[in-house]
C-alpha cells in the first residue's frame, strides 16, 4: 500500500515540480519512479482505509489496479519517447493526469472516484484546449460542461447512496447488502451510474467525446481513449461490485457499442471516426461488466488503451502531417511507419489474431451466453466493416520518423501473444478461422454498405445535454423499476 | 425542443424528489468527537478533510492548481486589438483599501491558524487573503499591483506550497504522525496556494478584459 | 422539517439551472446554469447532514448529537471543483469571444458546421 501511494505522490509532485522548470526531466523520473513502486506493489495487497476509522478512503491493489497502472505507465512511456520536444507545460500536465489515473485505478471510494473523474477532466481539458484551435475548444468546452452535469447526477447519486448506507466505500457497500427496492437507493444508483456513464462517453448520455477525442492535439488523443476514458470503466466496475446492477450494464454496453458503430460506419473524418469507436467499444467493456466477466472486461479495456492510443497516434500524426482531416484525402499521403502503425492497430481493433484485440475478445467470449457472443459477432462485423475504410490509406508512400509508435506496436503484440497462449482456447485453429471469417466478412458488408447513404442525426449542444438528462433519467428508472 | 426539455427536466425532478422522500430519518451515525480528538482537533470537518480524507483534499488542491494553470495557459497568447479600458481610480478606494487591508490579512491568518478549533481553515482564509489582493488591484490598478508583489515569484511560492503539502501529506500517510502542528502548517500552506491562485485568476482575466 | 425543506430547494435549483443550461443561447448564461444546479446537488449534500435537534460537529459545543461532519467534508470539494469548473469555462468562453467574435451556441454550431469560416 505505501508503495502504490507514494507512487502517485510522486508522480503529482513531480509533475507540479515539472511547471517550475525542466519539465522532461521530472516527467521522466516520474516515470521511473512509478515503474519502481509499481514493481514493488504489484503481487497486490488487500484493501486498507487510508486515513483510518470511520470515514478513511479505502484503496486496494488489484487486477484492475495492475492492469491499468500496466497501460497508464506504457502510455507513459510512449508520449516521452514521440513528443519529447513538445512544448514547457505539456509534459507536467501528462504527468499530472497520469497520477490522476494511478490513483483513480486505486480508489476504491465513491466520493474519491468523484474527484478524481473531475480532476482528469480538466486536466484533459487544458491538454485538448492547448493546442489552441477554435474547434478544440469549442469541442473541448461542450465537453467540460456535459461532464459536469453529469457529475452533478452523480453527486445526488453519492448522496442518496451514502444517506440510506452510511458508507462510501465499495467494499463496506456491498458487505451491507444493497437492496434495490429500496427507491432512495435505487435512484441513489441510478444516478451514480447515469453520472459515472457520462463521464465515461457512453451512447446519449457522453456524446461530447467523439468530437473532444477527434479534435485534441494528437498526444492528448492518445491519453483520452487510452487512459481518461479508463477512469469511468473502472468506476462503473467498483459500482457493479457493490450493486447489482448487471442488467442496467448490459443494457448500456448494447446501446453504446451498436449506437457508436452506426456513427462509425459513414463517419469521414479520421479521428472524429476513431472517437466513436471508442464509444462502440465502450460496448464491450460494459457488457463484460454487466456478465459479471471482470477479467475479460479489464483485458479489453488495457487493449483496447494500447490499440486505440496506437491507432490515434498514426492517425493524429498522418493528420498533423499532411493538414488533411477526410480519410479520402488522406489516401496515399501515409509515410510507411504511420502506415504499418495504423495497419497494426486496425488488425488489431477488428480482432485479428494474435493480437490484443484477438485475445481480448476471446476471453470475453469464453464465459458468456449465447445471446451476448451473437452481440460481440455483429459488433466485430461492424467494427471489421467500417475499418475496411482505412485499407487505400495503408499503401505508404516514403519512409519517415516512427516516433513513439514502435512502442506501442510492440505493446500491442505482446498483450495479444500472451492472452492468446495464457487463454488456452484460443490457441485452437477454429478459434482463428472464427477471427478471420468476421474481418472477411465485415471487408464484404463495408462494400454492401458503402452505397447506402442514411442521415444521422446531429447532436447539438443542448441536444446533447437533453438527451444526456433524458438517458439518466431512463437509466435511474430502470434501476428504480428493476429493483421493485 | 422546449417541451422536451421540460419533459425530462420534470421527470429528473420527480425522480430526485422520490429518492429524497426516502433518505431521511438518516440512520445512526458514528460518534464523531472520539475522530476530532484522534487528530488533535475540535472541528470536526478539518480533522475530516486534513486527517481522514486527507487523500480527497490533496487531489481538490490540485484541481485548483491545475485550473490555475489553465487559466494562465488559456489567456496567455491573447492578443486585443484595443487598449485595455482603464480602471477606474478614486481617492476614497485608495484611502478605505489603506485602513483595510492590515485588518483584513490579521483576520485572514486567524482564520487559517485556528481552522482546526472551529469553523475556518484554509480555504476560506486563502479566499479571503485573495479578496484582500482584490482591494489592493482595485486602489492600485492590477498591473502595479502585479509588478509590486513580484508575480513569478509568487508562482514559485505556490508550486513550492503545494509540493509541500504532499510531502506533508505523504508524511503524515506512510509515518502515521498525527497532532495539532500538523493541521496548523497544512491549513497555513493552503491557505498560502489559495491566495496566490486567487490572484494569478484575477489577474488574468483582468488583464483580458475587452469588449464583444 | 427543515432538511426536507432544503431538499425541495435544492431540486428546485437543479431544475431551474439545468433549464437555463439548455434554453438559453448565450455562452456565459449556460454557464451560470450549470452553477446554479450544480450548488442544488451542494445544498442536497448539506441537507443531509442535517439531524433534529443536534449541533454543529465541532467538540464542545453543547451536548446531544452532532450534525453528520462527513456531507460538510465532501461539500468543501464539491465548491471547490465548481468553482474550478467555472474559472476554466470562463477562459475558454473568452476565447472563443475574441477568434469567433460570438458567444452565441447557435452560431458556434452554424459556424461548425461550415468549416470554421473566416468571421
Amino acid at each position: 500500500m505505501a508503495a502504490a501511494l507514494s507512487g502517485v505522490l510522486l508522480y503529482l509532485g513531480l509533475g507540479l515540480l515539472g511547471f517550475v522548470g525542466a519539465p522532461r526531466a521530472f516527467s521522466l523520473v516520474a516515470l521511473l519512479g512509478g515503474a519502481t513502486t509499481f514493481a514493488l506493489w504489484a503481487p497486490g495487497f488487500p484493501e486498507v482505509l487510508v486515513g483510518g476509522l470511520p470515514w478513511g478512503i479505502a484503496v486496494a491493489g488489484d487486477t484492475w489496479t495492475v492492469g491499468l497502472w500496466a497501460l497508464g505507465l506504457v502510455l507513459h512511456a510512449t508520449l516521452l519517447v514521440h513528443a519529447w520536444a513538445k512544448d514547457s507545460a505539456f509534459h507536467p500536465l501528462t504527468t499530472v493526469l497520469i497520477g490522476t489515473c494511478l490513483a483513480g485505478a486505486l480508489s476504491r471510494d465513491l466520493f474519491n472516484l468523484y474527484v478524481l473523474m473531475d480532476l482528469s477532466s480538466l486536466i484533459a481539458l487544458v491538454l485538448i484546449a492547448s493546442g489552441r484551435r477554435v474547434r478544440a475548444v469549442w469541442a473541448g468546452l461542450q465537453y467540460l460542461v456535459l461532464t459536469e452535469v453529469g457529475l452533478t447526477l452523480y453527486l445526488f447519486g453519492l448522496g442518496l447512496v451514502y444517506g440510506r448506507l452510511g458508507t462510501l466505500s465499495v467494499s463496506a457497500l456491498a458487505e451491507r447488502g444493497p437492496n434495490l427496492s429500496d427507491p432512495a437507493l435505487a435512484v441513489g444508483v441510478g444516478l451514480l451510474l447515469a453520472g459515472t456513464a457520462v463521464k465515461t462517453g457512453v451512447f446519449l448520455l457522453g456524446l461530447w467525446l467523439p468530437q473532444a477525442h477527434g479534435q485534441a492535439p494528437t498526444e492528448v488523443s492518445v491519453l483520452l481513449s487510452g487512459i481518461v476514458v479508463k477512469i469511468g470503466v473502472v468506476t462503473l466496475a467498483r459500482l457493479a461490485e457493490a450493486f447489482p446492477v448487471g442488467t442496467v450494464l448490459l443494457f448500456l454496453g448494447v446501446l453504446t457499442g451498436f449506437g457508436g458503430l452506426l456513427y462509425a460506419l459513414w463517419e469521414k473524418d479520421l479521428k472524429v471516426f476513431l472517437g466513436f469507436h471508442t464509444v462502440s467499444q465502450l460496448g464491450y467493456m460494459l457488457i463484460g461488466l454487466g456478465l459479471g466477466a471482470g477479467t475479460g472486461a479489464l483485458l479489453y479495456a488495457v487493449a483496447h488503451g494500447l490499440f486505440k492510443g496506437l491507432l490515434f497516434l498514426a492517425a493524429g500524426e498522418a493528420v498533423e502531417r499532411t493538414g488533411q482531416r477526410q480519410i479520402a484525402f488522406l489516401t496515399g499521403r501515409l509515410s510507411l511507419p504511420l502506415a504499418v502503425g495504423l495497419g497494426v492497430g486496425a488488425c488489431a481493433i477488428a480482432g485479428l489474431p494474435p493480437l490484443a484485440g484477438f485475445a481480448a475478445k476471446g476471453v470475453l467470449a469464453l464465459g458468456a451466453p449465447g445471446w451476448a457472443k451473437g452481440a460481440f459477432f455483429a459488433l466485430g462485423l461492424g467494427t471489421a466493416a467500417s475499418f475496411s475504410k482505412l485499407v487505400p490509406l495503408l499503401r505508404p508512400r516514403e519512409r519517415g520518423p516512427a516516433g513513439g509508435l514502435p512502442v506501442l506496436a510492440a505493446a500491442v503484440v505482446a498483450l495479444g501473444v500472451a492472452g492468446t497462449v495464457l487463454a488456452g482456447d484460443l490457441l485452437a485453429p477454429r478459434a482463428w478461422g472464427e477471427a478471420i471469417l468476421v474481418v472477411g466478412l465485415g471487408y464484404g458488408l463495408y462494400h454492401g454498405l458503402s452505397r447506402v447513404r442514411p442521415g444521422l442525426p446531429r447532436w447539438g449542444f443542448d441536444w446533447s445535454v437533453v438527451s444526456l438528462l433524458g438517458a439518466s433519467v431512463g437509466v435511474a428508472g430502470l434501476v428504480a423499476f428493476g429493483g421493485l | 425542443m422546449r417541451v422536451l426539455t421540460a419533459l425530462s427536466l420534470l421527470a429528473l425532478a420527480g425522480l430526485l424528489a422520490l429518492g429524497v422522500s426516502g433518505v431521511f430519518p438518516r440512520p445512526e451515525l458514528p460518534s464523531a468527537d472520539e475522530v476530532a480528538a484522534e487528530w488533535g482537533a475540535e472541528n470536526v470537518v478539518a480533522a475530516i478533510i486534513l486527517g481522514v480524507r486527507l487523500w480527497d483534499t490533496l487531489f481538490e488542491i490540485l484541481v485548483y492548481a491545475m485550473t490555475i494553470v489553465g487559466v494562465k495557459l488559456g489567456l496567455r497568447l491573447l492578443r486585443w486589438e484595443r487598449p485595455l479600458p482603464p480602471v477606474a481610480e478614486t481617492p476614497l478606494l485608495r484611502r478605505s483599501a489603506d485602513l483595510l487591508l492590515g485588518p483584513v490579512v490579521v483576520f485572514a491568518l486567524y482564520v487559517a491558524v485556528s481552522g482546526h478549533l472551529g469553523p475556518g481553515g484554509g480555504f476560506p482564509a486563502g479566499a479571503i487573503l485573495g479578496t484582500a489582493l482584490l482591494l489592493l488591484a482595485l486602489a492600485k490598478g492590477v498591473e502595479r499591483l502585479s509588478a509590486e508583489i513580484h508575480e513569478p515569484a509568487l508562482e514559485w511560492a505556490e508550486y513550492g506550497a503545494i509540493v509541500a503539502i504532499l510531502a506533508l501529506a505523504g508524511g503524515l500517510l506512510l509515518l502515521g504522525r498525527r497532532g495539532s502542528g500538523y493541521l496548523v502548517a497544512a491549513n497555513v500552506l493552503i491557505a498560502l496556494e489559495v491566495a496566490i491562485g486567487a490572484w494569478v485568476v484575477l489577474h488574468r482575466f483582468a488583464s483580458s478584459r475587452g469588449e464583444v | 422539517m427543515e432538511g426536507l425543506a432544503a431538499v425541495a430547494l435544492a431540486i428546485a435549483l437543479v431544475g431551474v439551472g439545468f433549464w437555463t443550461l439548455i434554453v438559453r443561447r448565450n455562452l456565459i448564461w449556460k454557464l451560470l446554469g450549470l452553477n446554479v444546479g450544480a450548488s442544488g446537488a451542494i445544498l442536497f449534500l448539506v441537507a443531509l447532514a442535517h439531524r433534529p435537534g443536534a449541533r454543529p460537529p465541532i467538540v464542545g459545543l453543547g451536548p446531544g448529537p452532532s450534525a453528520d461532519p462527513l456531507p460538510h467534508a465532501l461539500v468543501l470539494t464539491a465548491i471547490v471543483i465548481d468553482f474550478a469548473t467555472l474559472a476554466l469555462a470562463l477562459v475558454y468562453v473568452i476565447f472563443l469571444t475574441e477568434h469567433r467574435h460570438t458567444q452565441d451556441v447557435e452560431r458556434l454550431e452554424r459556424d461548425e458546421e461550415r468549416g470554421w469560416p473566416q468571421p
